[in-house]
């Protein structure tokens, strides 16, 4: 049976271990209504990753952009004035792509075709382009490789639906309840109280208020879906030598990790409701082989930015990650082990439920944040910060450490 | 599925047989015309065998709910809310799944029988669906 990694010689998938560090960090606030382009958007959080790490736009010779970024790289090129862009280029499936992203910047600097590469993502993701909308009355649908003509006639036309269908197929298996999800939503939501650049920051939120919230698609109510967000990310990638004379103290990059599930199904999202399982994510291969190529285990993992599309979506992987057995989410969040003092502190900045939704690319800041030292909800001398994007189809994970 | 407004692409060359089946009042699965293994989501290659020799075949239009959904967050002004979406697994080929709509609220449970029907789209034609059974109704 063929494993992920099993075609190369011995060490050859941990070349990259600690080799290149993140070394700036920049982002926008976090609105409703950035009543900016998504040019602008970018290029402030480009101009505020290179004023964080101590560098000019000269120093960049590399970009690597999100598939869904209405940003091109030779856009940034020219706005930011970066005189010799050496390389380029883009991740996705979307919310896939953050720590894939930075996979690709380590392997450029690695192979030589850039030294600086600057990774980013914008979106007007509420006042533009909202994602999770379903399509044009009277529209017909799918075909093209889509598969969309299988799902949309019947009225499934979004992610939180069937994100709405693995929840209730988890609660069958395992007895998950509403208050787990609803513990989820709470942790991230108590995190934004501390992080003025939250979107609910100054907004609590008690289990209550969680349970009496409209369901959107049962069983996820209001509070577990994740935030509309104008705004943007960035950081900047070089190499662990660069990076010992910059600004502030590199955040290596540990090792990071793309992969696929067995018998994926095709498509980007609905076609993963013929999964053999459908309580389970990418997220279980996307560990074996970023565990591997650390040569660390959960049990290293101090601090956890975990893709929070939905709640659901974070007890999965937090099944998946190894931080529980499978089924045993639900107690497993309820018993606070998501908290500040937890077993694993997640989305510490608030995550997509709580601070914004840049797509899984905020998840990045964050976990730099942690290890620098630098969070407003600081987990005490974290060495290594697990940032996850496994949702669907595939996934991709990194984790962060300190030098 | 009062109301309802999106039609499906039904000429896709992967997928279309499902469509033109559903004419005939028939659940069509793909398999592969030469070994015989289930192609499902369709695609014309068979990577068990390496044909591409893909055959439509008439499924028993029986199965029960794996799970569902009530919607009741508005997102689509052809759809209604409340509606229920069933995901469905057939009883054979084993693990083939489908989506159903049922209007409204009903009472649903997971592992509840299904039996397929073919409500008319606006244009007449057929779209396979699925109607909820009781548990103790003899599904055939």
């Amino acid at each position: 049976m063929l494993r992920n990694g099993a075609g190369m010689a011995a060490g050859e998938e941990t070349v990259h271990r600690d080799r290149c560090a993140i070394v700036g960090i920049g982002a926008t606030d976090y609105s409703r209504a950035s009543g900016r382009s998504d040019l602008t958007l970018a290029v402030q959080a480009a101009r505020a990753a290179l004023d964080d790490a101590g560098l000019t736009a000269a120093d960049i010779d590399g970009i690597v952009r999100c598939d869904m970024d209405t940003v091109l790289h030779n856009d940034l090129v020219d706005a930011l004035g970066i005189p010799n862009l050496t390389y380029w280029s883009q991740v996705g499936p979307g919310g896939v792509a953050p720590p894939a992203m930075v996979g690709q910047a380590v392997g450029a600097i690695m192979s030589g075709q850039a030294s600086t590469v600057l990774v980013f993502r914008e979106l007007n993701g509420r006042s533009g382009r909202r994602y999770g909308q379903a399509p044009k009355q009277d529209a017909l649908i799918g075909g093209g490789g889509s598969y969309d003509e299988f799902f949309a006639p019947y009225g499934l036309v979004t992610p939180g639906q069937i994100f709405a269908l693995m929840a209730q197929r988890h609660m069958h298996e395992f007895g998950t309840q509403p208050e787990h999800l609803g513990a989820i939503a709470l942790a991230c939501r108590e995190r934004a109280q501390a992080n003025p650049n939250a979107q609910m920051y100054g907004r609590p939120l008690t289990m209550d208020d969680y349970l009496a919230a409209r369901p959107i698609s049962e069983p996820l109510r209001l509070f577990d879906f994740c935030l509309e967000t104008d705004g943007a990310a960035a950081v900047i990638v070089t190499s662990a030598e660069r990076a010992r004379n910059l600004r502030k103290p590199p955040v290596l990059i540990r090792a990071v990790a793309q992969a696929s599930t067995r018998d994926p199904q095709p498509g980007i999202q609905f076609p993963v409701l013929m999964r053999e399982g459908i309580t389970s994510l990418p997220a279980v291969a996307v560990a074996d082989t970023l565990y591997r190529r650390a040569g660390l285990g959960p049990e290293d993992i101090d601090v956890a930015q975990i893709y929070d599309c939905f709640t659901i979506t974070v007890l999965m992987q937090l099944e998946d990650w190894g931080f529980c057995k499978k089924g045993e989410g639900g107690p497993f969040v309820a018993s606070g082990e998501i908290d500040l003092g937890g077993r694993i502190p997640i989305n510490t900045g608030g995550g997509h439920l709580s601070e914004g939704y840049i797509h899984g690319m905020n998840h990045i800041l964050e976990g730099v944040r942690q290890i620098r030292g630098e969070s407003t909800s600081q987990v005490p001398g974290a060495q290594n910060c697990l940032v996850t994007a496994t949702p669907l189809p595939p996934g991709s994970g990194m984790i962060l450490g300190a030098a | 599925m009062t109301g309802y407004t999106v039609r499906p692409v039904a000429d896709d060359l992967d997928t279309g047989g499902f469509f033109a089946a559903a004419q005939d009042g028939q659940v069509a699965v793909q398999h592969c015309g030469e070994c015989g293994q289930v192609l499902h989501m369709p695609r014309a290659y068979c990577r068990h065998c390496g044909a591409f020799s893909p055959r439509w075949r008439a499924v028993a239009p029986t199965g029960t709910v794996f799970s569902y959904t009530v919607v009741t967050h508005q997102v689509h002004p052809a759809f209604e809310v409340p509606y229920t979406v069933l995901l469905v697994e057939l009883d054979e080929p084993a693990g083939v799944r489908l989506i159903g709509h049922v209007p409204g609220r009903p009472a649903v449970h997971i592992g509840q029988p299904v039996r397929a029907s073919f409500p008319a789209l606006p244009d007449g034609s057929l779209l396979p669906n699925w109607e909820l059974l009781d548990d103790d109704a003899v599904a055939s």
